[in-house]
C-alpha cells in the first residue's frame, strides 16, 4: 500500500471537517474521490500533504506513519500536489514556477523540465510570461507540471477541472492518464464526477467528512444512488464544479459540467449546516 | 524662499539622497517582513538602534587617536557595517523567535502579533535606556545622545565642483545602501533560499507544497532585513556622529513611511520610497525651513496614497519580481 489514510478526523475550530475518513491508494492506481462542495476533498488533500493538522487518525505513506511529518518534508517524501486554485506564483515566469517545483530536490533538472515540456508543449511555448498572465487551462497545466518536478510517488490533483471548458478538461484529464501510465500513482479529487469516474480505477464518495461508498470507477458509474446525487442522472440535478460557465456544448457528458448555480442546490443542501468551512 | 532653494539645490540633493539611503535601508527590514508574514514588525526601528550600539561599541574599543580618511576609512567603516549587521541580524532572529513565532505557532492572529512588536519594541528601549547604556558607559541614567569619538565624524570633502561638494560619509552611505541593494537583488532573484522567500511572499500554502520550510524563510527574512539595519546603523552613525535609546523611533517611523510610499513588500519600492522620502524632507527644509521638514514629507506621504494607495511603484513583492 502506497498511501493510506487511517479513520482521520481533522477539524477547523470546533468545526469537524473530516469525521473518521479511511482512504487506500495502491501504487500505479488512479484513484478519485468525489463529492460535493463541502464534502471534505480538498481539506483530505490538504491534510495528506500536511497543510492541516489531524485530530486523530494516521496517515502512513509507504508503510511510514507521516501523520506529525511537517508539509514541507512530505514533498521530499514523494508527495506532490497541484493545490485548490492552482496556487501558481504569479510574480514567477513559467520555469521559474517549475523549479519551484523541485525546490526541495538536490542534483540536475533539465531532464524533468524536458518531460513537463514535452508533456505540455503549451508551457514551452511560454516559459517566459508570468504565471499570473496565463489562462486558467494554461495554469492547471503549470500546477500539474510544477507537482510532477518534485518527481512524486503519489501526485494529488485538487479540482483539475475547476473552471476549464469541456475541450480543456478532456486534454487534461488525457495528460493525466498518460502521467499514470509512466508510472506516477494518481490521487484526483473531482467535483466534475462523470469524467473523474471514467478516468479513475477506484472512486471513493464523500459527504459531510465521510466516506459514503468506495468501489471501483466503473461500478459507481452505473451505481442509481451515485448517478441520482452526483452524475445528474434523471432529475438533472448536477454535481457540477461551479466553474465557469463555458459548458455551453451540451453533449453527452456535458450534464456533469454543466452547473447553472441554482441547479446544485439539491447536493449542497446537508452541507452547509455541518461543514461551512472547507474552503472549497 | 525658492531663490534659497535654487542656491541650495546641489547640496540640499545629496543630504536628500544620503538621507534617504538610511531610509531605504531600514525601510527593507519593514517591506520584506510585512511581504513575508503581513507583519510590520514595530520593533525594527529598536534592531538598528541596537546595531548603532554594535558601532559604537566597536569604535571605542578601537580607540582611535586621529582622523582617518581614504582607505584606512574605508576599512574602517565596512568593519563597523559588519560588526552591526551581524550583532542587528541576530537581534532580529532572535526577536522572531521570542515575540512572534510561539503566536504564530498557535495560529494567533495578526493584531496579536502587533501588540506582540509594540511590547517588544518599548521592552528593547527601556532596556537600553534603563539597563545596558549605563551599565555600559558608566553614566548615570541616561538622558541625551551618547558621545561618539570624534575624530571619526570629522568629515573630508572629497571632490568640489563649484558649489557642488561632495563629503565623503554622504558618498559612503549612498554608495552602501546601493551595495546592499544590489545584493539583496541578487539573493532574492538567484539562490535557492531568496527564491523560497519570494514564493513564500507570493502564496506560503503553495510554497510549503514545494518542500519550502516557513520557518527557515522566515528566520532568513528576519536575518536580512536586519543585517540592512545594521548596515544602516553604522552609516548613520558616520553621518550623524550620535544615538541614544530612542534612536531608532522617529527614524523607524520615517523608514516604514519609505515603505509605504515606495509600495509595501516592493524590495525596490523601498529604495525608491526612501530616496524619494529623503529628498523631499531636505528639498522641503530648504523651501520652508527646516522646522517643516517633517510636515512636508508627511504631507506628500498623504497626497501620493490619495492618488496611489499602493504606493509609487504600486504592486508589492506577490505580484512583482522581487
Amino acid at each position: 500500500m502506497l498511501l493510506e489514510i487511517r479513520d482521520v478526523h481533522v477539524h477547523y475550530g470546533k468545526i469537524a471537517a473530516l469525521k473518521g475518513i479511511t482512504v487506500e491508494v495502491e501504487e500505479g492506481e488512479i484513484v478519485t474521490l468525489i463529492g460535493a462542495n463541502g464534502a471534505g476533498k480538498t481539506t483530505t488533500l490538504k491534510t495528506i500533504s500536511g497543510l492541516r493538522p489531524l485530530s486523530s487518525g494516521r496517515i502512513l505513506f509507504n508503510g511510514q506513519d507521516i501523520s506529525r511529518m511537517p508539509g514541507h518534508k512530505r514533498v521530499l517524501a514523494g508527495i506532490g500536489q497541484a493545490p485548490e486554485g492552482r496556487g501558481i506564483f504569479p510574480g514567477m515566469t513559467v520555469t521559474e514556477n517549475l523549479h519551484m517545483g523541485a525546490y526541495a530536490r538536490k542534483g540536475d533538472v533539465s531532464k524533468d523540465l524536458a518531460e513537463v515540456f514535452e508533456l505540455f508543449p503549451r508551457l514551452a511555448e511560454r516559459k517566459n510570461q508570468a504565471g499570473g498572465t496565463m489562462s486558467g487551462g494554461e495554469q492547471q497545466m503549470l500546477a500539474i507540471g510544477r507537482a510532477l518536478m518534485s518527481r512524486p510517488k503519489v501526485l494529488l490533483l485538487d479540482e483539475p477541472s475547476m473552471g476549464l471548458a469541456p475541450m480543456l478538461i478532456q486534454q487534461i484529464f488525457t495528460i493525466i492518464e498518460e502521467i499514470n501510465r509512466r508510472g506516477t500513482t494518481v490521487l484526483v479529487v473531482e467535483q466534475n464526477a462523470q469524467q473523474a469516474l471514467q478516468l479513475a480505477h477506484r472512486a471513493y464518495v464523500l459527504e459531510t467528512g465521510r466516506v459514503l461508498k468506495s468501489a471501483p470507477a466503473s461500478e459507481l458509474l452505473d451505481d442509481p444512488e451515485v448517478r441520482a446525487a452526483y452524475l445528474g442522472g434523471g432529475a438533472g440535478a448536477a454535481g457540477g464544479s461551479g466553474g465557469s460557465g463555458d459548458s455551453g456544448d451540451s453533449g453527452g457528458k456535458a450534464a456533469a459540467v454543466a452547473s447553472a448555480p441554482g441547479e446544485a442546490a439539491v447536493v449542497d443542501e446537508p452541507v452547509q449546516k455541518t461543514a461551512p468551512d472547507d474552503r472549497d | 524662499m525658492f531663490g534659497n532653494f535654487i542656491d541650495q539645490f546641489w547640496p540640499s540633493t545629496i543630504d536628500g539622497l544620503s538621507l534617504g539611503a538610511i531610509y531605504a535601508l531600514v525601510a527593507l527590514g519593514y517591506t520584506m517582513v510585512y511581504g513575508v508574514l503581513r507583519l510590520i514588525n514595530f520593533a525594527h526601528s529598536e534592531i538598528f538602534m541596537i546595531g548603532t550600539f554594535a558601532a559604537l561599541a566597536t569604535l571605542n574599543a578601537i580607540g582611535l587617536s586621529a582622523p582617518v580618511g581614504g582607505l584606512a576609512l574605508i576599512g574602517l567603516v565596512l568593519m563597523l557595517a559588519v560588526v552591526a549587521g551581524l550583532v542587528s541580524g541576530a537581534s532580529a532572529v532572535a526577536l522572531e523567535f521570542v515575540a512572534y513565532r510561539p503566536l504564530r505557532r498557535r495560529g494567533a492572529s495578526r493584531l496579536a502579533a502587533l501588540i506582540s512588536a509594540i511590547g517588544a519594541s518599548l521592552f528593547l528601549q527601556q532596556l537600553f535606556a534603563r539597563v545596558l547604556i549605563p551599565w555600559w558607559f558608566d553614566l548615570p541614567k541616561e538622558k541625551g545622545a551618547l558621545p561618539i569619538p570624534k575624530h571619526f565624524t570629522e568629515t573630508v570633502d572629497l571632490l568640489s565642483i563649484g558649489d557642488f561638494i561632495i563629503r565623503n560619509d554622504k558618498l559612503f552611505v549612498i554608495l552602501g545602501a546601493i551595495v546592499m541593494m544590489i545584493a539583496l537583488d541578487q539573493f532574492v532573484n538567484r539562490t535557492q533560499l531568496g527564491r523560497g522567500i519570494r514564493a513564500t511572499a507570493q502564496d506560503p500554502e503553495t510554497a510549503v507544497l514545494m518542500g519550502v520550510n516557513i520557518d527557515r524563510v522566515v528566520s532568513a527574512t528576519f536575518m536580512i532585513g536586519g543585517v540592512m539595519a545594521g548596515v544602516a546603523a553604522a552609516l548613520y552613525l558616520m553621518r550623524f556622529g550620535e544615538t541614544n535609546y530612542f534612536v531608532g523611533f522617529l527614524l523607524g517611523i520615517k523608514a516604514f513611511t519609505a515603505a509605504v510610499l515606495g509600495g509595501i513588500g516592493n524590495l525596490r519600492g523601498a529604495l525608491v520610497g526612501g530616496l524619494t522620502l529623503g529628498l523631499i524632507e531636505m528639498y522641503g527644509s530648504v523651501i520652508f525651513g527646516s522646522a517643516w521638514q517633517d510636515v512636508v514629507a508627511f504631507s506628500v506621504l498623504v497626497l501620493v496614497l490619495m492618488f496611489r494607495p499602493t504606493g509609487i511603484l504600486g504592486e508589492s513583492l506577490q505580484q512583482a519580481r522581487a
